[in-house]
């Protein structure tokens, strides 16, 4: 059995590709996101169209009016070049952990996750947000200054960046949260959002990597076609790692579909089924 | 009370994450199984050191000296409190980190304060 610790995708014995989902259930890549063909499917993708456009020539991160779709999440990691992930993604051996952080990292490998907060449906701070499976969606509000990123697995979490140029509250004002507090900006095409303000209850990426409430996250969202969003984050906290630095993913568009409803609370027991180490 | 130990198994922990020692700690330490005083440490990690005080309230410490070696959880801990006369008296407690990606991880080691040595144990609050 091949085990990828950061997208967890497993490989069953007979060689077929096996999602491990953030709630535990082994999911058949392919099964869950109708119409994506799964990785190493034989069937090549049609072409993507391009990059969909605001009337003032920006992308637009959700689908055009008069369409359904939305970011089909629950692949990727802020380590390793497999699969989704981007080429210049560090290996896991190149992170520049602070090492209480390398020991905690591996501590939770070691234990397979079993104390992971997300299964037990605590929200999905930071990266992890953009890799929770059951879908992803990015809202702009023009008219409201803000962008919202809602996220259709986990506890439904959803984001707001505010785009109106206002800066973070000062430290002293931020009141810690899963979610921190995002501002943003638009930098040609691709939208780049700056987030303090987290607190240290959950795990920022799957697979364990640690954070503290130092951390100040700076992430650049692009759709370099109409099928592709390609995520990319900074990771600077100081407490945990000596020093910036940069992984990410793309995330491909399920078309013609409605955003999945799921909800992590309803029956969850998979926290049961994380018996570590 | 069956109705509340049933809602305590349902209720998820909300661990802290970051930082292993980060948090409040409450435990006890003693030099035998029936002669123990409770104790309770608030632990901070600044980037650098570990940092905090032990006992908030009138008979507050003020951590002096405490390091944590990630390669084996160890911990090591020191400051000057009070015994139970009221006198000031330094101690170091040497223990390890044990379920380390657990809310409820606990520190269990040696703790020797003037002439008397013993054991303790803390476990971290949630």
């Amino acid at each position: 059995m091949v085990m990828n610790t950061e997208s967890r995708v497993e490989k069953d014995p007979a060689g077929a590709a096996i999602l491990f989902a953030q709630d535990g259930a082994p999911v058949t890549i392919g099964s869950q996101l109708k119409g994506r063909g799964g990785r190493g499917a034989a069937k090549q993708k049609p072409p993507s169209g391009p990059t969909p456009r605001w009337p003032d020539g920006h992308p637009l991160l959700s689908a055009p009016p008069g369409q359904t779709g939305y970011w089909d999440s629950g692949f990727g990691g802020l380590t390793g070049k497999n699969g989704a992930n981007l080429p210049t993604n560090l290996e896991i051996s190149e992170v520049p952990f602070q090492p209480w952080a390398k020991a905690l990292y591996e501590e939770r490998r070691r234990t397979q996750d079993k104390t992971d907060p997300h299964v037990r449906c605590v929200a999905p701070g930071g990266p992890r947000q953009f890799h929770t499976p059951f879908g992803l969606l990015i809202y702009e509000l023009p008219e409201a200054k803000r962008i919202l990123v809602l996220s259709g697995g986990g506890p439904r979490t959803w984001r707001v960046i505010y785009m109106d140029g206002r800066p973070h509250p000062p430290a002293d004002d931020l009141d810690p949260s899963y979610l921190g507090h995002s501002v943003g900006r638009w930098e040609g095409d691709t939208l780049v959002i700056d987030s303090v303000g987290f607190n240290e209850k959950f795990w920022m990426a799957r697979g364990g990597l640690p954070h503290t409430d130092a951390l100040h996250l700076i992430e650049h969202i692009s759709r370099p076609d109409f099928n592709t969003l390609k995520y990319e984050a900074t990771i600077d906290d100081p407490k945990a790692y000596t020093r910036q630095w940069t992984g990410g993913w793309t995330i491909p568009w399920a078309p013609n579909q409605d955003f999945p409803e799921y909800f992590c609370q309803d029956n969850n027991r998979d926290f049961g089924h994380l018996v570590g180490q | 009370m069956r109705f509340a130990a049933f809602l305590l198994t349902l209720v998820p922990l909300m661990a802290q994450e970051g930082h292993p020692l980060v948090g409040s700690w409450r435990g006890d330490w003693g030099p035998n199984a029936k002669d123990r005083t409770d104790v309770t440490f608030i632990l901070n990690y600044d980037g650098k050191n570990i940092v905090g005080m032990i006992n908030p309230g009138p008979d507050v410490a003020k951590l002096q000296n405490a390091s944590l070696d990630a390669s084996n959880w160890g911990v090591h801990l020191e400051a000057d409190m009070k015994d139970r006369s009221g006198k000031l008296i330094h101690f170091v407690a040497d223990g390890k980190v044990e379920d380390v990606t657990s809310a409820r991880r606990r520190i269990v080691g040696t703790w020797s304060q003037g002439g008397m040595k013993g054991d303790f144990k803390i476990t971290r609050d949630d």
